[in-house]
């Protein structure tokens, strides 16, 4: 990686216990640096001398700072150049000419062109679906385009497919959330009444039939939205997807394209997948490759994992843990009822005539609770606590919101739970997920 | 007073008085009742069996006959009224009042079977036309099937003798589950009604006597009322029930976005004011992407042209100006690395190669995803893999859809010949029938010391009679008398003869975890 960039480093301003690095960037280079990660990590803060940054699309206030903790990557981009100064070491730090940016502006151009052409022939706006491999950029690409589209005066909508590192509510669930502000610079997009569906899993994997099914009551929901809101129909959607990209995955990403009707694909670093969605789409449909960023850092397993915990951390305890106090109460079993969505697998031989696998997969489990349950992540369904007839939308029903059970008496049947609502629960159904958070902080 | 004797004269009856040394002698013979030991149920015609029968018949014979000996102090007199089918008493009672009996009109009266039992154990001397009945007659008057039957009063005297208390049942004055619901404090005229335990008609419905039958018909009236009471307060959780499924079912429409032009959740609620006039409803491609540029790395490879253009400042955000953009070095780095397949995906390529879309002509005609999916669900039609059309184009088709998931547990409730129930479902619409009626409250003996007549409180049990040789009770009768008898257990009192045996139905739930 070439890593040029006139870098004077100056003490200037000492910052009492913190170093203090002050770096000039030239027009359309980028800063890049991360923040080791583990416990009690010094944090960096960054701060905005003079000219003109951003970062993934939101601009830098001048003069003021912004804390990245443990485990944070970050690219301060400048389109006309700029001098920033970093306090506090980070793990690495350079500047970086090479950069994608001016691709992906003009990938943001030729969509904001589909929105006036929308706007003014009362149509609807871009629906674009943003795939690739792991680790390529592709959360950070929608973050930008939805961050450029704001900054321009649309109201996007991010679709988040992406079940293992969701953006937008905890992992193990498909969401849209529209986009009314640029994203913040520390949090990210702030998350107001999303609407989420409840997947249960990290990966798409464990249920693709259940997954398609979510994408397609995501994809109505947004169209019926489209049709009462101007606003949000011009601005178009903007779909995250998930890293997997062969065989179910990639019938995935298809399935994705059809029930939202996307317009335009942009594949991020993946010439094959790039050819075999120009070979299956419709030629009406815009496929276009992109490259990824260099400074795009491949995460580990734990990595993934740790960002999963601290998703689902920010949900009850607020970003950076400090700013929601959730409640912990009692449930008892009686009044809730448990299920899982898709029954186990069984052997094609014991199925009866007729039927596929694929069958058992939307079906609505009872759970008994049990001790096992602890440390699961439940989802509340808004589904109405009705009986036989209502069990039928549960599966098709948005989430309220989440609970996580973190302990279990068998004895007097009684689970507690810790909710980010006082009791009592809105919603008697819960669905179980396969994801466990342990509140060890 | 003596079996036999029965036919002894007036006079000579009340003047039968002991001498001390006969009072002795009777007093010092021995009580205990012969043991009957195993029960030998075929006559294997050896003279074993045989003397050990005669033997044991023997006992009981010279048992019965012995002459019983009676305080005359103890003894409270009584005259049989055949016509009422009760007892009256002449003379204060004893003891036994305390559990036994009813007064009525200022008289003190007797039920035939507490009478029965009380002459049995020597505290009464019935007398009939001014003569006394012996414990034979008493049987032989007391005793009709259309009153009383026989086991009947053998499950009565059988509890009694254990120490229980057992009273008539009397089925208007268990009140109806929908008072019992409401919490209602007992009516003043129920409670009348037991502050002086009036005769009730005897538990047979089919009574000589007019005045019992009247009552017996205002009861039957009480006890429909009560019946209708009891079905009203099964209508209202009902009606409950038919209220919420709609609601639930406008808020699950709410919540599934299958209906369009239905209501709308909160999510597409926002922002109404900015509403469209007009939408069409399929978006035709409209797009020019030859005059909307994509920065595409793929399609450059084939065209010539290396450089994008800047784009129109105004459509960046802060009116950017940037300059042209050299794609060229970018095509470089795009991820070529070729993904290993298995020769299983491999064939799948291929096969997709040769059915390729964007060559498809019908495909090409195609100009928006409304059309395109049209299409494809033509072609899907076309192949439609039909299920086994054996099993389901006939007549008779398999009872349950595979294609249609539900849960297991309704699955088996599908599947299910025997339909479980409980007892009390659908208890409060059947007719009592005559065949089967409780006979009988019983208390616990530890009651006896605080045990009021007007006020007996809630029965331990309630018995119902039935004999070894009758029909065993059905379903319906179950419930019938479960439901009569409220949250008191009914218990069937079964007679085999001299025998006595208690069964009881009981609710239980069946295991239904379904779950692995």
């Amino acid at each position: 990686m070439a890593t040029e960039g006139v870098e004077t480093t100056s003490e200037e301003v000492p910052v009492p216990g913190k170093v203090s690095t002050r770096y000039d960037l030239e027009k359309e280079t980028e800063l890049r640096f991360e923040v080791e990660s583990g416990e009690a990590v010094e944090q960096i803060e960054l701060e905005l001398l003079t000219g003109m940054a951003e970062v993934f699309g939101s601009e830098l206030n001048r003069n003021k700072k912004y804390t990245f903790g443990a485990g944070a990557k970050i690219a301060v981009f400048t389109w006309q150049g700029c001098s920033v100064n970093l306090y506090g070491k980070p793990e690495v730090a350079y500047v970086s000419k090479d950069t994608p940016m001016l691709l992906y502006l003009n990938t943001h151009a030729a969509l904001e062109q589909m929105r006036r052409q929308a706007e003014r022939d009362n149509e609807r706006g871009p629906r674009v679906m943003v795939v690739g491999p792991t680790d390529v950029g592709k959360s950070t690409v929608c973050r930008l385009l939805l961050s450029y589209a704001v900054r321009v005066g649309r109201r996007p909508t991010l679709v988040e497919l992406d079940v293992g590192q969701s953006g937008v509510s905890v992992p193990g669930t498909v969401s849209a959330l529209c986009i009314e502000r640029p994203a913040d610079v520390e949090e990210g997009f702030s998350v107001q009444a999303p609407l989420v569906y409840h997947f249960g899993s990290t990966t798409p994997g464990t249920n693709i039939k259940l997954y398609n099914k979510l994408t397609s009551c995501l994809a109505e929901v947004y169209s019926q939205r489209c049709e009462v809101n101007r606003k949000a129909s011009v601005g178009g959607c903007i779909i995250n997807t998930c890293g997997w990209v062969k065989g179910s995955g990639y019938q995935a990403l298809v399935h994705c394209a059809s029930a939202f009707e996307v317009d335009v694909v942009l594949v991020l670093d993946h010439e094959r997948l790039y050819n075999e969605l120009k070979r299956d789409l419709p030629h009406f449909v815009r496929v276009v490759l992109l490259p990824k960023s260099g400074g795009v850092v491949e995460r580990s397993k734990e990595c993934r994992r740790d960002t999963r915990d601290e998703k689902i951390r920010e949900y009850f305890y607020g970003f950076r843990g400090v700013t929601f106090y959730p409640f912990s109460y009692e449930v008892r079993f009686s009044d809730v009822r448990i299920y899982k969505i898709g029954a186990p697998s069984i052997p094609d031989s014991c199925l009866p005539l007729g039927m596929s696998q694929d069958d058992t997969q939307l079906k609505l489990v009872p759970v008994t609770p049990g001790r096992d349950l602890t440390y699961h992540v439940l989802s509340v369904s808004s589904a109405e606590d009705g009986e036989e007839g209502a069990r039928k939308g549960i599966v098709e029903s948005p989430v309220c919101g989440f609970i996580v059970v973190t302990n279990v008496d068998t004895q007097t049947q009684v689970m507690k739970v810790l909710s980010p609502a006082p009791r009592p629960l809105p919603r008697h159904t819960l669905l179980i997920m396969d994801i466990r958070f342990m509140d060890s902080k | 007073m003596a079996d036999q004797n029965k036919t002894d004269t007036d006079s000579k009856f009340y003047n039968e008085v002991l001498s001390p040394s006969e009072l002795f002698a009777a007093r010092s013979r021995s009580h205990k009742i012969p043991v009957r030991g195993q029960k030998d149920f075929f006559p294997d015609d050896s003279d074993e069996q045989r003397q050990r029968l005669e033997q044991s018949l023997n006992e009981h014979w010279s048992l019965i006959s012995e002459e019983r000996v009676e305080k005359l102090g103890n003894l409270v007199k009584a005259t049989w009224i055949p016509s009422e089918n009760i007892v009256e008493l002449q003379s204060p009672a004893g003891k036994f009042w305390q559990t036994m009996g009813f007064s009525a009109g200022g008289k003190q009266f007797l039920f035939p079977e507490e009478a029965l039992y009380l002459m049995e154990c020597g505290n009464v001397q019935v007398f009939y036309q001014e003569l006394p009945l012996s414990i034979q007659d008493g049987y032989e008057k007391f005793l009709y099937s259309s009153t009383l039957r026989l086991q009947e009063y053998q499950v009565f005297g059988h509890l009694k003798r254990l120490g229980y208390l057992v009273h008539r049942f009397h089925p208007s004055s268990e009140t109806s589950s929908y008072a019992k619901q409401l919490n209602l404090p007992q009516s003043r005229d129920r409670a009348g009604k037991q502050l002086k335990r009036k005769r009730s008609a005897s538990p047979t419905a089919t009574s000589s006597h007019t005045e019992a039958q009247e009552e017996s018909t205002a009861d039957r009236m009480e006890e429909d009322t009560c019946g209708q009471e009891g079905q009203e307060d099964k209508k209202l959780p009902e009606s409950h029930l038919t209220i919420s499924p709609e609601t639930s079912s406008t808020q699950t429409a709410t919540a599934s976005p299958g209906n369009k032009g239905g209501v709308r959740t909160w999510w597409m609620l926002d922002d109404v004011g900015e509403r469209s006039d007009h939408q069409p409803a399929s978006a035709a491609s409209r797009w020019d992407f030859s005059s909307i540029s994509f920065p595409d790395l793929g399609s450059s490879r084939e065209r010539v042209s290396s450089c994008l253009v800047s784009p129109d400042p105004s459509l960046l955000p802060g009116a950017l100006a940037v300059g042209v953009c050299d794609v060229d070095p970018w095509r470089t780095r795009i991820n070529l690395r070729d993904v290993k397949m298995s020769s299983k995906e491999q064939m799948r390529e291929e096969e997709k190669r040769r059915h390729r879309s964007d060559k498809d002509r019908e495909v090409r005609r195609c100009s928006n995803w409304a059309e395109y999916r049209q299409l494809m669900e033509r072609r899907q039609g076309r192949r439609s893999k039909g299920r086994a059309t054996h099993l389901w184009d006939g007549e008779v088709t398999p009872l349950h859809d595979p294609r249609q998931p539900i849960p297991t547990g309704e699955l088996l409730d599908k599947i299910s010949v025997i339909k479980s129930t409980h007892l009390l479902e659908g208890a409060s619409r059947l007719q009592a029938s005559d065949e089967w009626r409780i006979s009988f409250n019983v208390y616990q003996p530890d009651t006896v010391a605080d045990f009021k007549k007007s006020n007996p409180g809630k029965p331990y049990t309630r018995m119902c009679v039935c004999s070894f040789d009758g029909p065993v009770p059905d379903l319906r009768a179950i419930k019938q008398l479960a439901f009569q008898s409220g949250d008191v257990l009914v218990v069937f009192a079964v007679v085999d003869y001299g025998d006595i045996s208690f069964y009881t139905f009981k609710d239980f739930q069946l295991p239904t975890d379904v779950f692995p």
